[in-house]
C-alpha cells in the first residue's frame, strides 16, 4: 500500500514549484481546453513541446512523470484499439482487412491522435500534483472560488473538507498497513484468488479502519473546537498567496500557446504551410 | 528459539525514499526468555520483531532468521504454522478488533488456522479467561462497547487463542494508567506460564528492569549489546554508551549512593531497594 504514487508531491526547487497555485490551476484549465482544440499532428507536437518544457523546468525526472501515466495506459490502449478497429472511412480503401474488421489510414491517424490527446490530458495534471503540495492546491482553489461567496456558497468549508481529506490519505494508508499486519499476525490470508473470499477477507480490515476514521474525526473536531475554530470569518492565513511577475508571464505565455493552437486549427489567414502540414 | 544472523533490512529499496532500518543484526533469543528490546524511536525494534513471524520477509542476501529450525529467509514458508507459533501483539492492539461479539473476534485466529468450531470456541474461552476477563459476562458483548483496558485484553486474547509458543509484545502498556500497567504486566507473567518465550519492546525501563531476564539495546539499526538487567543498569559506562535511561528504582539507588549512603548502585528491584535502605539506616 505504501508504494502508491498517484498524486505524490515531488519536492524540488524550481520555478514550477514556486509558481502561484492559482495560476497553475488556471493554466491547467486553459491547457485542457486547448488540448481539445488540437486536431493536427502539428498542433499536438506543438503542445507536447511545451509540456516537455514545463516538465524540464520543474526539475522532476521525466521518468517520474511518465510513471504517473502507468495507471491509465491500459485505458488509453483499449480506446485507441477500439478507435482503430471501428473507424469507417467511406471515401477510402481499407489498408488492412481481417474477418469483419477493416482498418483505414484515417482511422489509424484518428486513433493515434486520440491516444496522444488522452496522454496530454493526463500529463499536465500529473505535473501539477508533482509540483504542488495538496495544501497549496486547496489554498489556490479556495482563492479562485472565493467570488462564489457572494452567492452564499461555502467556499472555505469546501476547501477545509478537501484539505482534511487530502491530509488524511497517507495517515489512512499507514493505518491500513498496520491493521492488515495485525490481522495477518492472526493468520488472516489476503492472497486468496476467489474474489468473494477476497472481499470477505477485507472485512476485518475495513471495520477497524472505519472505527478509527470516526475516532480521528471526533478528535479533530475536538481539537478544532478547543482552538476556537469558527470557520472562515475573520480568519487570517499563515501563507498568503502572492502573485509574482513570473506567474503573470507564465499565464501570458500559455495564452499565447492557446492562440497559436487556435491559429493552427482555423488558419485565419489561409497560410499554405499549415494546410500542407496539418494532417 | 529465535536466531537472527547478520540481518539487514532496507525500506523502499531502489527508490529515492530508500532507508536502511537494520544493519547486520545478530541476536539469539532462547526458549524461556523474557527478552526485552529497547532503543530510541527509529532504532529498528519493530522492523526487527516483524521478521519473527514473517510479516516482514528477509530480503535477499540480508542475513537469516531461524525460528527453531525453520529458515525464514526461505522462499516457501508455512505462514499459518509460523504465525500460530509466533504470536504478535502490536502497539495499541485494540484497534484491530472488528467482529460483532468478543467471542467471535477472539475466534478469528483459531478460525484462520482451520480448526473445528468446537475447538475455536474452547480456545476462545480459555484465552478470554487467561487475560482475566469474565467469559460469561463479556463473550456476547460487542468489543466496541468495552473500556480501553478491556479492549486491549480482548485483543491480547485474540492472539493467545492461537496458542503461540513465542509471544512478541510491542509496547503492551502504552497509553495505560500506572495501575493498569502493573496489572497488565502481572497478566503477562501469568501468560508466560503457558507461552514460555516472551519478547517485549518497551520504552518503560521500570518494566524492562523488573521483568526481563535479557535485554537487547538497539541503536539506529544496530545491536549495541545483549545484557542481563543488572549488568546493563548497574554499569554507568554501558548506560552512557547505549544512551539508556535508568529505571526509577535504580535512579533512586544511584542518587542515594551519590549522597554518600552505602547502597549498591545496580539495584533494580523495589523490595531489594527497601531492604538496602533499611539496612543502611541501621548502620548510619
Amino acid at each position: 500500500m505504501r508504494d502508491m504514487t498517484i498524486g505524490q508531491y515531488y519536492p524540488a526547487s524550481s520555478p514550477v514549484h514556486r509558481a502561484d497555485p492559482r495560476i497553475k490551476l488556471v493554466i491547467l484549465v486553459l491547457y485542457m481546453v486547448t488540448v481539445f482544440f488540437c486536431d493536427s499532428f502539428l498542433s499536438f507536437g506543438f503542445m507536447t513541446f511545451f509540456v516537455l518544457v514545463t516538465v524540464f523546468m520543474s526539475r522532476v525526472p521525466l521518468l517520474k512523470v511518465l510513471k504517473g501515466l502507468k495507471f491509465v495506459l491500459v485505458i488509453v490502449l483499449i480506446t485507441t484499439l477500439l478507435m482503430m478497429i471501428f473507424y469507417t472511412d467511406v471515401n477510402a480503401e481499407p489498408i488492412a482487412e481481417w474477418w469483419i474488421f477493416r482498418i483505414y489510414l484515417n482511422g489509424v491517424y484518428a486513433a493515434v491522435k486520440l491516444a496522444w490527446r488522452l496522454l496530454l490530458l493526463i500529463l499536465m495534471p500529473t505535473v501539477l500534483t508533482l509540483t504542488s503540495t495538496p495544501t497549496e492546491l486547496c489554498d489556490g482553489l479556495e482563492s479562485l472560488l472565493s467570488p462564489l461567496k457572494f452567492i452564499k456558497f461555502p467556499v472555505h468549508e469546501l476547501a477545509l473538507i478537501m484539505s482534511i481529506a487530502l491530509r488524511l490519505v497517507p495517515t489512512l494508508i499507514e493505518e491500513t498497513d498496520k491493521i492488515i499486519n495485525a490481522q495477518k499476525a492472526r493468520g488472516a490470508a489476503f492472497e486468496s484468488k476467489n474474489p468473494f473470499k477476497k472481499i470477505k477477507a477485507m472485512i476485518p480490515v475495513l471495520i477497524p479502519l472505519f472505527v478509527s476514521s470516526f475516532r480521528r474525526a471526533d478528535d479533530l473536531a475536538d481539537a478544532m473546537d478547543s482552538r476556537c475554530y469558527r470557520g472562515a470569518k475573520g480568519r487570517t492565513r499563515m501563507n498568503k498567496l502572492k502573485l509574482r511577475v513570473g506567474d503573470v508571464v507564465a499565464l501570458l505565455g500559455w495564452c499565447a500557446i492557446t492562440v497559436c493552437v487556435l491559429f493552427l486549427k482555423y488558419n485565419w489567414f489561409g497560410w499554405g504551410f499549415i494546410a500542407a502540414w496539418g494532417l | 528459539m529465535i536466531s537472527v544472523k547478520n540481518l539487514s533490512y532496507v525500506y523502499s529499496p531502489k527508490t529515492p525514499f530508500n532507508t536502511q532500518a537494520l544493519f547486520g543484526i545478530n541476536v539469539d533469543i532462547n526458549d524461556g526468555d523474557f527478552f526485552g528490546i529497547i532503543g530510541n524511536t527509529g532504532a529498528g525494534k519493530s522492523t526487527l520483531v516483524s521478521h519473527f513471524n514473517a510479516l516482514t520477509r528477509v530480503q535477499k542476501n540480508s542475513g537469516t532468521v531461524f525460528v527453531d529450525d525453520v529458515d525464514l529467509s526461505a522462499k516457501k514458508l508455512d505462514l499459518k504454522k509460523l504465525r500460530a507459533k509466533v504470536g504478535m501483539v502490536f502497539q495499541y492492539p485494540e484497534y484491530q478488533l472488528f467482529d460483532d461479539t468478543v467471542e467471535k473476534d477472539v475466534m478469528f485466529g483459531p478460525k484462520n488456522l482451520g480448526l473445528p468450531v468446537d475447538e475455536q470456541r474452547s480456545r476462545a474461552k480459555a484465552a478470554i479467561e487467561l487475560v482475566g476477563l469474565d467469559y460469561a459476562e463479556i463473550a456476547g458483548r460487542s468489543p466496541f462497547e468495552l473500556s480501553g483496558g478491556q479492549k486491549r485484553r480482548v485483543a491480547l486474547a485474540g492472539v493467545l487463542a492461537m496458542r503461540p509458543e513465542i509471544l512478541v509484545l510491542d509496547e503492551p502498556t502504552a497509553g495505560i494508567d500506572p495501575i493498569g500497567k502493573r496489572k497488565l504486566m502481572e497478566l503477562i507473567c501469568d501468560i508466560k506460564k503457558t507461552c514460555p518465550t516472551i519478547i517485549m519492546i518497551s520504552h518503560n525501563m521500570d518494566e524492562i528492569a523488573s521483568y526481563c531476564n535479557r535485554i537487547a539495546v538497539l541503536d539506529r539499526g544496530t545491536v549495541k549489546g545483549v545484557f542481563a538487567p543488572r549488568e546493563l543498569f548497574g554499569s554507568r559506562e554501558l548506560l552512557e554508551k547505549c544512551g539508556v535511561e535508568l529505571p526509577l528504582v535504580t535512579e533512586l539507588a544511584v542518587g542515594l549512593a551519590d549522597a554518600g549512603i552505602d547502597i549498591d548502585r545496580s539495584i533494580i528491584d523495589q523490595d531489594e531497594l527497601v531492604c538496602a535502605i533499611l539496612k543502611a539506616g541501621k548502620y548510619a
